[in-house]
């Protein structure tokens, strides 16, 4: 996963995820604030080159990050864009021009609030943000496991996929549909051999409540949450600003 | 089918959020009261949240030549109850966005809505009415998954309508423009995954009917199904 390679591989992998939290709060709470289009496509650029340039995020990756999403932005502006008669008819809606310039901003400047997280904190962090905040012990405990076991999945996915194209299982539509029925139903059944084995294992160390690791320490989250806070309202400051 | 992030006006995320939350809250509590009483379910529904994430990474065949993700909601409807999919569907959803930039923390409330309260509720309710009329496992499967499906995309098509009206038609002519949009491209998807989960149950069922033994919905008449 892109994002994971840049949540381990950045400036800002050691700021207190409390301070990029609250920046990436800040961003949002921005992007819906913006006074027009343009404010909002200023913050989203603002974020998008603190992200790069600040936490050395390569602009490729955060590129193919967000590409799919923006890519997705185009299609839904467009369809908001067409106008559809109660009788089954379309036309273009050149009036609905303004809404959707406000749309495209405040979600761009919102997409690069999230990036501008995301990429920049590994998600084990913000789990153990999350338990600070006193997240529900069994939501965590799903977060833990979910993020632990997707990676063992993923692979097995991998291979068994690799499998399949090596013995033509993609031929035909059929075929396609037969396998991927396959491999899920494997997948399922390693649903319980796995969380049988990880009970065992967590029986025979005496652990049977909630999965607790070790919190991550950052030595000067002061520091980083006060500089968050005032670059959070640096950036409302940028949204309610109309030029 | 994901809202974006920031796509919906503040007043809509907020008020999906809040009609979210008592479902999440009521699926945290019934999964805390379940764990009490079974530990060893702890581990499952966590492999089941990484393995729904999974799945929806897999990319569907469908039948008009393109692609696109299975949703899992019906299977996971089937396999782990509707209300234990909520807390789990939540996670998945919050993973998607953290993990993929797919979705957003915005619009969490309204996806788990739509996603993780009414496509696995329809679901598991579909399944069970077809099994109360005697109908075959095969169909039910396909109907559960295939319909909750549509009534996941049906319920993102009503809040996109209701926060983007027609400025001429209003509500009505928005949800027909969405609808349409996604009929097109949801309608073949809802009938491969169908197809698809009938096939996984199809091959659960042959290979390993002791682990369905232990699923509620698959309780037919005093008997397994």
């Amino acid at each position: 996963m892109l994002i994971e390679q840049a949540a381990y591989a950045n400036r800002w992998r050691g700021v207190s995820s409390a301070a990029k939290a609250t920046f990436a709060l800040a961003g949002l709470l921005a992007a819906f604030a913006a006074v027009s289009p343009g404010a909002a496509l200023r913050l989203a650029l603002c974020s998008a080159v603190l992200t790069c340039v600040g936490a050395g995020v390569p602009a490729g990756l955060y590129l193919r990050v967000a590409v799919p999403a923006v890519g997705f932005l185009a299609l839904s502006c467009l369809g908001l864009l067409v106008a559809v008669d109660l009788d089954g008819g379309w036309r273009w809606a050149p009036e609905a021009w303004p809404q959707v310039a406000a749309l495209a901003g405040r979600s761009l400047a919102a997409l690069a609030a999230l990036l501008g997280l995301v990429l920049t904190t590994p998600l084990s962090d913000l789990i153990a943000l999350l338990r600070r905040l006193r997240c529900p012990a069994v939501l965590l405990d799903l977060m833990v496991l979910c993020y632990r076991m997707l990676f063992v999945f993923s692979q097995a996915v991998h291979d068994v996929r690799t499998a399949q194209q090596a013995r033509l299982g993609d031929a035909t539509l059929r075929h396609s549909l037969r396998s991927l029925g396959q491999l899920t139903a494997n997948l399922a059944l390693q649903v319980w051999q796995r969380a049988q084995a990880l009970h065992l294992a967590a029986l025979a160390r005496n652990g049977d409540g909630s999965l607790r690791f070790l919190t991550p320490q950052f030595a000067h989250a002061g520091r980083d949450t006060a500089l968050a806070v005032l670059a959070g309202g640096g950036l409302l400051a940028l949204a309610r600003w109309a030029s | 089918m994901h809202i974006m992030e920031g796509f919906l006006p503040v007043d809509h995320a907020i008020g999906w959020s809040l009609a979210s939350a008592p479902f999440v809250a009521w699926g945290v509590h019934a999964v805390r009261r379940q764990l009490q009483a079974q530990p060893e379910q702890r581990m499952l529904l966590g492999v089941a949240a990484a393995f729904a994430f999974v799945l929806s990474a897999l990319k569907l065949p469908s039948v008009t030549g393109s692609c696109s993700h299975p949703t899992g909601v019906g299977l996971g409807a089937l396999l782990f109850g509707p209300l234990a999919m909520v807390p789990v569907g939540f996670v998945v959803l919050l993973f998607q966005a953290l993990l993929l930039a797919h979705g957003g923390l915005t619009t969490l409330g309204a996806n788990v809505f739509s996603m993780a309260i009414v496509g696995p509720f329809v679901a598991a309710g579909l399944f069970r009415l077809g099994r109360r009329f005697g109908l075959s496992l095969a169909v039910c499967v396909f109907a559960a998954a295939c319909l909750g499906d549509l009534a996941t995309y049906l319920t993102t098509a009503i809040q996109l309508a209701w926060a983007f009206p027609d400025p001429a038609g209003g509500f009505a002519a928005s949800l027909l423009k969405f609808g349409g949009i996604f009929a097109i491209t949801q309608i073949p998807l809802a009938i491969s995954e169908g197809l698809l989960t009938v096939l996984v149950v199809n091959t659960l069922t042959r290979f390993n009917a002791e682990e369905l033994q232990g699923l509620p919905l698959f309780v037919v008449n005093g008997g397994r199904a």
